[in-house]
């Protein structure tokens, strides 16, 4: 019992901490990308953060009011709850479920809903064309990396993320799988509405989901996307990269590192990837992507034999 | 401990009835896509609160994909693009009363008539691998069977109700109209149009 609790406020140590993080690597690759210094960029995203805090939130005509305020809500309770069941050593996760692969695979699939709400709910025509489109794009991307987790739970017999981290004892599934982090990244991408898989809130559609957010509830959904971007690096770590794994030092600061790595990793892929149409990319994933997950699963099937 | 389980489950089949009901009572396609979610996602709960691990978390899985799909076909095929507008959600009253009280005396004199399981789930049993052992065992050939009936059922509904196309008949093949009435096709050499072109000779012919 004190374990559990133990590690549900190293849970949220590591969301508040992460989505810190992730917001200043935001700045800082954002700046390196244009070719400016870092360290001055590092504050924007906090400066952004105060901004909107104080700016005014107005309204569209007859919004759904209700899922338009709770969508970020539901985000952030979507990465808290795909988080707990991560292990941050042998015996301390938040939630030891049998099935947690399954769990956060449930919460993958109510990540698009709450987007879609999000966009829905504003009843306004950009944040609509968003929601469409990112439902679209990212319903495809969830199944790719439902296949890429199941593969990497046949070495280790077991849904459980306990038996995932001490099946890669000998050979972290990065090695084993080579096909999986690169796929995983990909649901990253799309999870978090981030450069190449920006279907919901991109420039294009004027910040599409977004696009009639301003103030508290802007600044809440852009936290609610780092917070889903810290949970989503946690679990790329677990499954990947060994997660709690290392020598030398405690299991939470290894899976802190790790989890830093990934961060950084999906960070750079959204600077550095351009966006697709959604019609290619829409080909791209069922007609490549998903082959490439479904033909790891098959490797991983055989190997498990 | 067991008390507080009784608890919760009293108030998630609560909200599971709340919300089923709610579906029906709602004037947006989306709004009754995602009660019906809310629904589901209370059951797979109540599943869980019934050591039903893998169940209870894959219902809410499924539910959350399988709702989304539905409200995206339903705003897609009934011409209702923001699914925002208010519209009537039920129809064909008598039937749909009638059908409901058959389904619930139904399933109440199931419920009734067999013997429920009561012994609480023995500490350590591999829940998981057994219902795996079970799919994949004994049951294999119904479940296959009838995951590829509810796909090819779903595959046909979408090609049977999207035979009207945006530019015609889909049976005709997908063609953007002339650029003056009953004219060629826009934007189509000559040449690459093949088979389609031929089709489009026949256009009031005999069809279907």
């Amino acid at each position: 019992m004190t374990s559990a609790l133990a590690a549900i406020a190293l849970l949220f140590a590591l969301l508040v901490l992460g989505a810190l993080a992730a917001a200043l690597a935001d700045g800082a690759a954002a700046a390196l990308a244009r070719g400016r210094p870092a360290g001055a960029a590092l504050a924007v995203p906090l400066r952004r953060a105060a901004f909107l805090l104080h700016q005014q939130a107005v309204t569209t005509e007859r919004p759904d009011r209700l899922n338009w305020l709770l969508a970020p809500v539901f985000y952030v309770v979507l990465a808290a709850v795909g988080l707990s069941v991560v292990p941050f050593s042998a015996d301390l996760v938040a939630l030891d479920l049998e099935t947690g692969i399954v769990l956060w695979g449930a919460c993958e699939s109510l990540v698009v809903v709450v987007v879609f709400l999000h966009g829905w709910s504003a009843n306004a025509p950009f944040a609509m064309i968003g929601a469409y489109r990112y439902v679209a794009i990212g319903l495809p991307a969830m199944l790719v990396s439902m296949f890429v987790l199941i593969a990497a739970a046949l070495p280790a017999e077991s849904l459980a993320l306990t038996a995932v981290v001490e099946s890669q004892r000998g050979l972290w599934n990065v090695l084993r799988q080579p096909l999986g982090l690169p796929l995983f990244l990909v649901l990253g991408l799309s999870l978090t509405l981030r450069g190449p898989f920006d279907y919901a809130d991109p420039y294009d559609l004027a910040g599409g989901t977004s696009a009639e957010v301003s103030g508290p509830q802007r600044a809440a959904w852009q936290v609610a996307r780092l917070t889903m971007l810290v949970a989503f690096s946690a679990m790329a770590a677990t499954v990947f990269l060994g997660g709690y794994l290392g020598p030398v030092l405690p299991g939470p600061a290894w899976l802190a590192l790790k989890t830093a790595l990934v961060l950084a990793l999906v960070v750079a892929a959204g600077q550095a990837f351009a966006r697709l149409p959604p019609s290619r990319m829409l080909s791209a994933l069922w007609l490549v992507l998903m082959p490439l997950a479904f033909l790891g699963l098959v490797i991983a099937g055989v190997e498990a034999l | 401990m067991t008390i507080l389980t009784d608890i919760v489950f009293v108030l998630l089949s609560g909200f599971a009835l709340w919300t089923g009901w709610r579906v029906f009572r709602t004037d947006s396609m989306v709004r009754c896509a995602f009660l019906l979610m809310l629904s589901f996602i209370a059951v797979g709960l109540m599943m869980l609160l019934m050591a039903a691990v893998y169940i209870g978390v894959a219902t809410v899985f499924m539910m959350a994909v399988e709702m989304m799909v539905m409200a995206l076909f339903m705003v897609m095929f009934m011409m209702n693009p923001a699914g925002l507008n208010p519209m009537w959600m039920v129809h064909q009253h008598r039937l749909s009363v009638a059908a409901g009280v058959v389904a619930f005396a139904g399933l109440t004199a199931a419920v009734l008539a067999s013997t429920l399981p009561a012994e609480p789930l023995p500490p350590g049993r591999p829940v998981v691998r057994d219902l795996g052992t079970e799919l994949l065992g004994p049951s294999m050939l119904i479940f296959e069977t009838a995951g590829v009936t509810l796909l090819a059922t779903m595959v046909a509904t979408v090609i049977l109700s999207s035979r009207r196309g945006r530019f015609g008949d889909a049976m005709e093949g997908a063609c953007p109209p002339g650029l003056e009435p009953g004219g060629a096709p826009a934007g189509r050499a000559e040449s690459e149009s093949g088979g389609g072109h031929h089709h489009h000779h026949h256009h009031h012919g005999d069809h279907g």
